[in-house]
């Protein structure tokens, strides 16, 4: 006997065809090439700069020289397997490939946080695994919220905090560069706001206290330092204290993840940079209720993936996201 | 002769209750206010639903259902002082009541993928349903 209280058919139709998904999202998987010259940096969109169909630089272009080069990837959230994108290895192993296709391996990559999805030991190991096929120096992790959920990150201080202090924060010099990695996601407060608190405040005034105005500072933390969308929870609480700290210095460049897409802004002597994440898009400020993993149309995933500019690049010869056009080579 | 003997059994006994002390399994997490969520929930379990269903279904973030630590903005997650905490439980058990009632789902759990109704079906990023902003 039918009961009308129960529904027999639950249908889901997403329009979403895997296949289809799958194939736009080999265009997945972007980074940050950044380039130090003479104290400046200069970034580029990783899918700007490599043909997907041969692996290598795109034909006509040359890289302008650098004094040396490192690579910013972001948000990988392993683990995660909702249809915003089901194969967040996929797409990591697609921007890990765009850092190996460059002419010049980058010093070292910055990876700024979320890096698992839900804190989970075999997420940390599957990125590790991934991680390794990297062609450069080095790694330099800071975590993201998702990697110090259950635990307030002791887990991710045991795999990547040697050397760090409190909660994972440290600073290192390259090529005369100072690089400052800083941690916000511990302590978020309500709203979801970062918070670099009072100690790491105090750390940070005494790292660079010692340092000459002409040295080149590069900040790079999870949760973006300047108030992209605090409605969301796109920025942090203490930022500005932290920022009055590095306004003597000529040349300031601050990365950050955590909003999934490339935003950038000057302000004064610092330039803000948020990374594109390699695992899904999440919506542009205030235009959905709130943030979070964006399910899109297979067709119109390239588009929130920030691959709009491979076009750009092809007919313009510059590029959308960068700081410096593009040398042609050869012209 | 005899001593070895009895300490030989002594012996064999400390393996014994050595050995089952070992074998009780060690508890899957260490929340203290469970009381919808089974109380054995695993931490990616948990990690999950809060991430998942609650933080994404709701576009929320922890802060919004946790109060905070009285001296620090560290989230105290046991605590029960946010009336949204209690709000989110009741929404839980309406929704495993719906999902049984209504769609024939047998034993369902919160953060199952098989639920016909679940947090998003009428939040939808939204703290309230029928919020538009």
């Amino acid at each position: 006997m039918k009961n009308e209280n129960f529904i027999s058919v639950d249908k889901n139709d997403d329009g979403i065809d895997r296949a289809g998904f799958l194939k736009c999202m080999a265009w997945a998987g972007t980074g940050l090439f950044c380039m130090m010259s003479g104290g400046v940096m200069k970034s580029y969109g990783m899918s700007q700069l490599i043909d997907k169909n041969i692996g290598l630089l795109k034909k006509g272009l040359t890289l302008p020289k650098a004094d040396f080069t490192f690579a910013q990837i972001s948000d990988s959230h392993i683990g995660f397997n909702k249809p915003a994108n089901p194969d967040v290895v996929g797409t990591l192993q697609a921007a890990i490939g765009k850092i190996n296709a460059m002419p010049v391996a980058p010093s070292f990559i910055l990876h700024t946080g979320d890096l698992s999805h839900l804190a989970q030991a075999d997420e940390f190991d599957t990125l590790d695994q991934e991680m390794k096929s990297a062609k450069t120096g080095k790694i330099f992790y800071v975590p993201g919220e998702h990697d110090v959920l259950n635990d307030n990150g002791k887990q991710y201080l045991q795999r990547y905090g040697k050397d760090t202090k409190g909660d994972g924060w440290y600073s290192f010099d390259y090529n005369g560069v100072h690089f400052i990695g800083l941690v916000n996601v511990v302590n978020t407060s309500e709203g979801g706001l970062g918070v670099l608190g009072n100690e790491q405040l105090e750390w940070l005034q005494k790292d660079v206290k010692g340092l000459s105005s002409s040295t080149p500072i590069v900040v790079f933390a999870h949760i973006p330092l300047w108030a992209v969308y605090p409605q969301w929870g796109w920025g942090t609480r203490d930022s500005e204290q932290a920022l009055s700290y590095l306004k003597r210095f000529g040349s300031v460049s601050v990365l950050n993840g955590h909003i999934h897409q490339t935003l950038q802004k000057v302000e004064g002597n610092i330039t803000f940079h948020t990374a594109t994440s390699t695992a899904f898009p999440q919506p542009q400020p205030g235009t959905a209720p709130a943030a979070g993993p964006m399910k899109v149309p297979a067709e119109q995933l390239r588009t929130l993936l920030g691959v709009t500019s491979v076009d750009y690049v092809e007919h313009n010869h510059t590029l959308a996201v960068t700081d410096t056009p593009l040398v042609i080579a050869n012209k | 002769m005899r001593v070895s003997k009895k300490y030989g059994v002594i012996a064999a006994l400390g393996i014994v209750v050595i050995a089952g002390i070992a074998a009780v399994p060690a508890p899957a997490n260490e929340y203290k206010n469970l009381k919808v969520l089974p109380k054995d929930i695993s931490t990616k379990d948990l990690s999950r639903i809060m991430i998942d269903d609650f933080e994404d279904g709701l576009g929320v973030s922890c802060g919004f259902c946790h109060a905070e630590e009285k001296d620090s903005h560290k989230l105290d997650y046991a605590s029960d002082e946010k009336p949204e905490k209690e709000i989110a439980r009741l929404m839980m058990k309406m929704t495993l009541d719906v999902n049984e009632k209504y769609f024939q789902v047998t034993h369902p759990l919160i953060g199952d993928s098989t639920l016909a109704i679940n947090c998003t079906t009428c939040h939808n990023g939204h703290p309230r349903p029928g919020d538009t902003e």
